[in-house]
């Protein structure tokens, strides 16, 4: 008998603590914005790796109130963190009600697997009410299907300490002759004129440069139809070497954060993308008055429109998450113009919605300007890449920004990794 | 009926014990525990070695395709450049921390007040790996503060690109691990030195022994136990080393200063190639378990002819 009572406390015991281990954290609340509930009853559960923008998540909650869904945030700050969780997130039942991602290959491997819902409809009653141009939809198009919207919408553009400006006698430049005359005016004074780095924002200038000198073969590199080594994109590397042979940039060691670098002056200019008004801002600098902003002007200038590189993250709805239909109904109210006005106006920055007020007349002004006639959006590099041949691009191009070495090099190397992608895909 | 006297319940160490009543529940007992070793360590280690010879970006199923991973690993020049500056952590590691906190613990031992002597060296050690990145970091960047330290007093190398080329960005992270590092290792010197027992050490100085003598012939060979545990933790710490260079330079410019737990982890999370990731973290296990194998072993078994 008492060999029996062991016997079954032991295997209760085993049970009991498997059953605990096993069991997820899952509390079952589906909130009231399942399928068919209220939707502003719905609290979404909304991961992003945007953690310190909190802050603005709240103003939304606030924004939406008694419209839409509200958002339970959960920032990381950890990007790599982030996605891997995103990804492991997927595996589970506790799958996120909205997310948000990277366009690019990263939001390709999300629609193949069939996790995010498709927001075509949400896209085409955009699209007809003025709220996002058909441009920006390229991103998020995937065999003719749109799948997320746009978080946010990011230009890249250049940054200008207008006091050094005045100092060294210098006019916001509207040609790459004149760019160039700036920058070496800069450098014969011993200014420093341009900030880079050789992470994270490595391919930076040869985007800026390619896209300005030939956009086809800037998009073309996206798809192969361009090969790294053909001459208009070794010319470009050539133009790159030689600015950083004739002392345009910032010693790449040099590990002090840009914005710092530009409000001290120890750079003339940061080639960024619009986000960085918000991190000049938090330094205390005024738009207009302690930094300005233009339009990089195209290298070649035989080209009708200026190319300006647009940048834009997704927010995603998990496909058969708990709240995907008040998700999906957030996800349309978060294109429209108050939505957008209110997001602009907490962040300081652009919107993708050209109805949207933005309260920053610098950005207003690169906005409308880049939305009109004579510019030529084209999508960032990092995102425009196939992931393995980027991997190996911000290898080659982190290296060349530091050590300058033969461009040739470089592309051969890209272009190695470059053929035996495109050879599979 | 009377309770089991420890005898009759087989508690007593017998040869070839029968199965004895209480076998079925003492299974019970033990599940939980070796169920818990089952999933957190065994099967994770399966299941890396598994996706090793997957494709595999961490969404859907992994596709097998053989030994294919580890061919790729062994043909990317940035995979071997990765194997030699985790062989120049390791040497690095045991000559500098190791060596330094030999040094600190034999210099402070006997002394008066020989904690205070050894505090400074220690603190370091309550910082995070990455928190010492940063900070040495600003110190070792172009035109930061030992640049022009060195400038200042006109001394040479104030042009040195410490973090941007290589190998120097590698000697110059041991340098910061050796920072770190070598408190903790004096600590336990220190202790090593007080166990020893006071009455050879006599004898020897009666016999004439002092200074580096004494040290190489007997406190040396007497503190070879405890060595042998302080470079075994070493060489394991080393091998795995990531966080301080993930503060300093993320592996780069490129990949110049990539050490296996670097590469590991960037092609896994950054590149999303689980497998190749995987491919790397399987051979980071099978080098590190052999070295410390094979140093536990012949320092055991050198201990025991001693």
């Amino acid at each position: 008998m008492r060999k029996k009572t062991t016997l079954a406390a032991a295997v209760l015991t085993a049970a009991a603590l498997t059953l605990a281990a096993c069991s997820g954290g899952g509390d079952g609340d589906n909130g009231d914005g399942g399928e068919g509930g209220d939707p502003t009853e719905a609290v979404l559960s909304f991961y992003t790796d945007k953690a310190a923008w909190e802050p603005s998540f709240d103003d939304m909650n606030a924004a939406s109130e008694g419209t839409t869904a509200t958002l339970d945030f959960t920032g990381y700050s950890d990007p790599t963190a982030y996605d891997a969780f995103i990804k492991q997130s997927f595996r589970t039942d506790d799958k996120p009600d909205l997310f948000t991602w990277h366009t690019g290959d990263s939001l390709a491997q999300l629609v193949e697997e069939g996790l995010v819902a498709p927001t075509t409809e949400i896209w085409d009653a955009a699209i007809a009410n003025g709220d996002v141009t058909e441009e920006l939809a390229e991103n998020y198009t995937f065999e003719g299907e749109q799948y997320c919207v746009p978080l946010n919408v990011v230009y890249w553009v250049m940054y200008y300490n207008k006091a050094v400006f005045a100092e060294n006698g210098i006019e916001v430049p509207t040609t790459w002759e004149e760019f160039m005359a700036a920058g070496q005016t800069l450098v014969d004074n011993g200014q420093v004129p341009l900030h880079q780095m050789n992470i994270i924002f490595e391919f930076v200038w040869f985007q800026a440069i390619l896209a300005g000198l030939d956009p086809d073969a800037y998009n073309g590199l996206s798809d192969g139809s361009v090969s790294y080594t053909d001459p208009v994109v070794v010319e470009a590397m050539n133009i790159w070497h030689d600015m950083q042979s004739d002392g345009f940039f910032i010693d790449p060691g040099v590990t002090t954060d840009p914005q710092t670098l530009l409000q001290t002056g120890e750079v003339a200019m940061a080639y960024f993308g619009t986000f960085f008004t918000g991190q000049l801002t938090d330094l205390g600098m005024v738009s207009d008055t302690d930094y300005g902003i233009f339009t990089l002007p195209n290298v070649s200038a035989d080209l009708d429109d200026t190319s300006v590189v647009v940048e834009t993250g997704p927010l995603c709805v998990g496909a058969g998450s708990a709240n995907e239909a008040a998700a999906l109904d957030y996800s349309a109210w978060w294109m429209g113009v108050d939505a957008q006005s209110a997001w602009s106006e907490s962040r300081g920055d652009v919107s993708f919605n050209p109805g949207a007020t933005v309260t920053d007349t610098a950005l207003a002004t690169v906005t409308e300007q880049v939305n009109g006639d004579g510019f030529l959006q084209l999508r960032r590099y990092l995102e425009a890449t196939p992931t393995p041949i980027y991997t190996v691009a911000s290898e080659q191009f982190g290296a060349f920004v530091t050590n300058n070495g033969d461009p040739m090099a470089v592309l051969e190397a890209i272009q190695a990794e470059a053929d035996a992608y495109w050879a599979e895909n | 009926m009377s309770l089991p006297t420890a005898r009759q319940a087989d508690l007593v160490p017998q040869q070839r014990r029968p199965k004895n009543q209480f076998w079925l529940s003492s299974i019970g007992f033990v599940a939980p525990g070796v169920l818990l070793v089952a999933v957190v360590l065994y099967l994770p280690f399966l299941w890396t070695t598994y996706i090793s010879f997957t494709e595999y970006n961490g969404l859907g199923d992994p596709e097998f395709i053989g030994i294919e991973n580890y061919r790729d690993m062994f043909a990317d020049p940035a995979f071997l450049n990765s194997v030699l500056n985790t062989l120049y952590w390791v040497v690095g590691t045991i000559a500098l921390p190791v060596g330094l906190g030999l040094l600190i613990a034999v210099l402070s031992h006997g002394l008066p007040n020989a904690t205070l002597f050894r505090l400074p060296f220690l603190i370091p050690y309550a910082l995070s790996g990455v928190a010492v990145g940063v900070i040495w970091s600003f110190v070792l960047q172009t035109n930061g503060a030992l640049s022009q330290a060195l400038e200042f007093f006109n001394l040479p190398g104030s042009e040195l690109r410490w973090l941007l080329d290589a190998p120097l960005n590698t000697f110059v992270m041991i340098g910061a691990s050796t920072w770190q590092g070598a408190g903790v290792n004096a600590l336990l010197f220190g202790i090593g030195l007080q166990s020893i027992p006071k009455e050879p050490l006599e004898a020897a100085r009666v016999d004439g022994a002092s200074g580096f003598t004494l040290f190489r012939t007997m406190t040396w060979p007497m503190l070879a136990p405890l060595t042998t545990v302080v470079v075994g933790l070493s060489i394991v710490g080393s091998l795995k080393t990531f966080d301080i260079i993930w503060g300093m330079t993320k592996g780069g410019p490129g990949r110049v200063s990539e050490t296996l737990a670097l590469t590991m982890y960037k092609e896994t999370f950054v590149n999303n190639a689980y497998g190749l990731g995987a491919a790397v973290a399987l051979f980071l296990t099978v080098v590190t378990v052999l070295a410390s194998i094979l140093y536990l072993r012949r320092q055991l078994a050198h201990s025991r002819s001693i």
